[in-house]
């Protein structure tokens, strides 16, 4: 019997009174891209810190390639092969933006035994420059604009060389030409291959984004959140279409 | 012989084109060659006795920098691994007759075994709250040491400790030497691997743990080597002092190697061992205002922070130093183009 890449059952996590993620299932295969949308406060950030183990739910389980994931650390999540973006931004500000993918280098996913600072330092380069930031690699984090540090969010992510890649809005905050790179470059990391040193299978991805006409070119299906509860799932075609999501998204009677 | 001849000339190439191009590095150069041949022409006893203490105390300085300047877990008890460290090397020395030799790496780990006894309760705690726990552990190890008269010797300590080494030159390059590979070696492991996931714990310490790394294992690592470090100089102290008293446990301990870290300037290594090169002999220079002492270090200290907020040695640096816009590399501030890259300097 074939293993569902990743499968979540019944995830709940309520903040006291607040139900921020309900009773939420699905799966996803490994050659998906998957769009996770619903408007502010619907749960989306919620759900993807559970999968990263950065909040531990109430109930429910997250199987990720056939291994239960629910309850063990970040870290180990991370080096299991899923790692996630952060939607405000998280650099080491004071260190240079090389170290700051040098960080993920130093995994022990992506670490080969007895591998050397210089060549670390190579494969945090293409890293780099697969993001598109590689010029300014020797500049303090503190000194990039917004759209940089989101590029250099996915750089961190990329360099652990992750099976399921869990990006925060990545749209977020970049200008319509930046989101248009982006989006390809997003597309092309999904179809693997190597970059440089840096072999990448072509991870799988679970994207939270707002800005719908971006997302729905490159995702393969979506499901729709609201009130931390999944009101829909399936290709970009039938949620634009779908009355719930229309509902959620502009109250009733906006058809 | 051709090969020592190419191992010398390599030596003099780097002296020449890596070492003899920042003033920074010129200084610390010039503080090896000083603190090594200084015996040589200058035998003042006093004079060495306050060199050997103030090396013994800059391993502990550079220690907490190890541990909170670069991993930012900010320790506010560091007497606690020099305490232990003297106290287990007396211990050792008086009631088991082990030599200095053996007593002071055995004391050391006994300071790493306490780092991590400290270290796993305190690893949820951040900041303040982690300040004021750690501040909490020497005053708990006090009150064992005053509890049990009849191990530790009470107020008085254990005294009648066998010699760091017979002669006053011997120990005062014993605790040289010790201080300047122990130095080198902290500054190694902060330019490592290693070091690099130190900075980012500080920095952001999630954000570490979603890229993958066990921060857990490197902040109890941080901890013992931390640890290790200050246990070697309290064992020197000890051995040098000829007894491990409470002194070596006292808050006022803890809050000096804070006051000569964050003066010379924090996650840097030369900083807190500059900063105690520079204000341990002033305190001994201030003994001729005996009343004012403290009022008069105080001030320095207060004022230098003042127009120096991020250290001494800092400021120091970035006077004479210019980053190159391009390449990063640092240049003498008298230059206009990069040495490496002759990109004009602004």
């Amino acid at each position: 019997m074939t293993q569902p890449f990743l499968e979540i059952k019944n995830l709940t996590k309520t903040f006291g009174g607040l139900r921020a993620v309900h009773n939420v299932s699905f799966s996803m295969e490994r050659d998906q891209i998957l769009g996770l949308i619903g408007p502010n406060g619907a749960g989306k950030t919620t759900l993807l810190k559970l999968m990263t183990g950065i909040l531990k739910p109430d109930e429910g389980s997250i199987r990720f390639m056939g291994k239960e994931i629910v309850g063990r650390k970040t870290w180990e999540i991370v080096n299991l092969g899923i790692t996630c973006t952060f939607q405000n931004m998280r650099p080491f500000r004071r260190l240079p933006i090389i170290a700051n993918v040098m960080v993920s280098c130093l995994s022990p996913r992506a670490m080969k035994k007895g591998e050397w600072v210089k060549r670390l330092e190579a494969k945090a380069m293409d890293a780099l420059e697969f993001a598109g930031i590689s010029d300014m690699a020797l500049e303090k984090a503190s000194t990039l604009s917004q759209g940089d540090l989101k590029r250099l969010e996915v750089a961190r992510a990329v360099a652990t060389e992750p099976d399921l890649l869990l990006l925060d809005e990545p749209f977020g905050g970049l200008s319509p030409a930046e989101t248009d790179l982006m989006a390809k470059s997003i597309k092309r990391l999904h179809k693997g291959g190597r970059f440089g040193r840096l072999h990448s299978e072509g991870p799988a991805m679970i994207i939270v984004e707002h800005k719908l006409q971006w997302l729905m070119k490159i995702v393969d299906r979506v499901i729709v959140l609201n009130f931390g509860t999944l009101i829909a799932s399936g290709t970009p075609d039938e949620i634009i279409e779908n009355p719930l999501v229309i509902e959620a998204y502009l109250g009733k009677g906006g058809i | 012989m051709d090969l020592i001849l190419f191992y010398f000339r390599k030596l003099l190439t780097i002296l020449k084109n890596e070492v003899l191009v920042l003033p920074y590095r010129i200084a610390v150069l010039l503080f090896f060659f000083i603190l090594l041949f200084l015996p040589l022409w200058m035998e003042d006893p006093y004079l060495l006795r306050i060199l050997t203490l103030t090396s013994i105390f800059a391993i502990l300085a550079a220690s907490w920098d190890l541990l909170s300047g670069f991993t930012g877990q900010m320790n506010f008890g560091h007497a606690l691994f020099f305490g232990v460290g003297a106290y287990g090397a007396a211990l050792l020395n008086k009631y088991a007759g082990i030599p200095p030799w053996g007593t002071i790496p055995l004391g050391a780990l006994t300071a790493v075994l306490a780092g991590l006894i400290i270290g796993i309760p305190c690893l949820r705690l951040r900041g303040t709250y982690l300040a004021l726990t750690t501040l909490a552990f020497p005053i708990i190890l006090l009150g064992l040491v005053f509890a049990l008269p009849g191990l530790t010797g009470g107020e008085l300590g254990i005294s009648g400790i066998t010699r760091l080494a017979k002669s006053r030159i011997t120990s005062y390059y014993i605790a040289v030497v010790v201080m300047l590979g122990l130095c080198t070696t902290m500054w190694k492991i902060t330019d490592s691997k290693t070091g690099i996931i130190f900075h980012a714990i500080r920095e952001d310490e999630l954000a570490v743990r979603a890229s993958g790394i066990n921060t857990t294992r490197y902040k109890l690592l941080a901890f013992s080597l931390s640890g290790f470090f200050a246990g070697i100089s309290g064992g020197l102290y000890a051995h040098f002092m000829r007894v491990a008293g409470p002194s070596t446990l006292e808050v006022s301990l803890s809050f000096q190697v804070v006051i000569w870290a964050v003066f010379g300037g924090i996650a840097t290594i030369y900083g807190p061992v500059g900063g105690v090169f520079l204000l341990f002999p002033l305190m001994e220079v201030l003994r001729f205002w005996q009343d004012y002492r403290i009022l008069m270090f105080a001030c320095i200290v207060l004022f230098t922070l003042l127009y120096m907020p991020d250290g001494l040695f800092r400021w120091l640096r970035e006077k004479t130093e210019k980053e190159c816009p391009r390449c990063k590399i640092r240049n003498v501030a008298f230059r206009d183009a990069c040495r490496i890259c002759t990109a004009p300097l602004d």
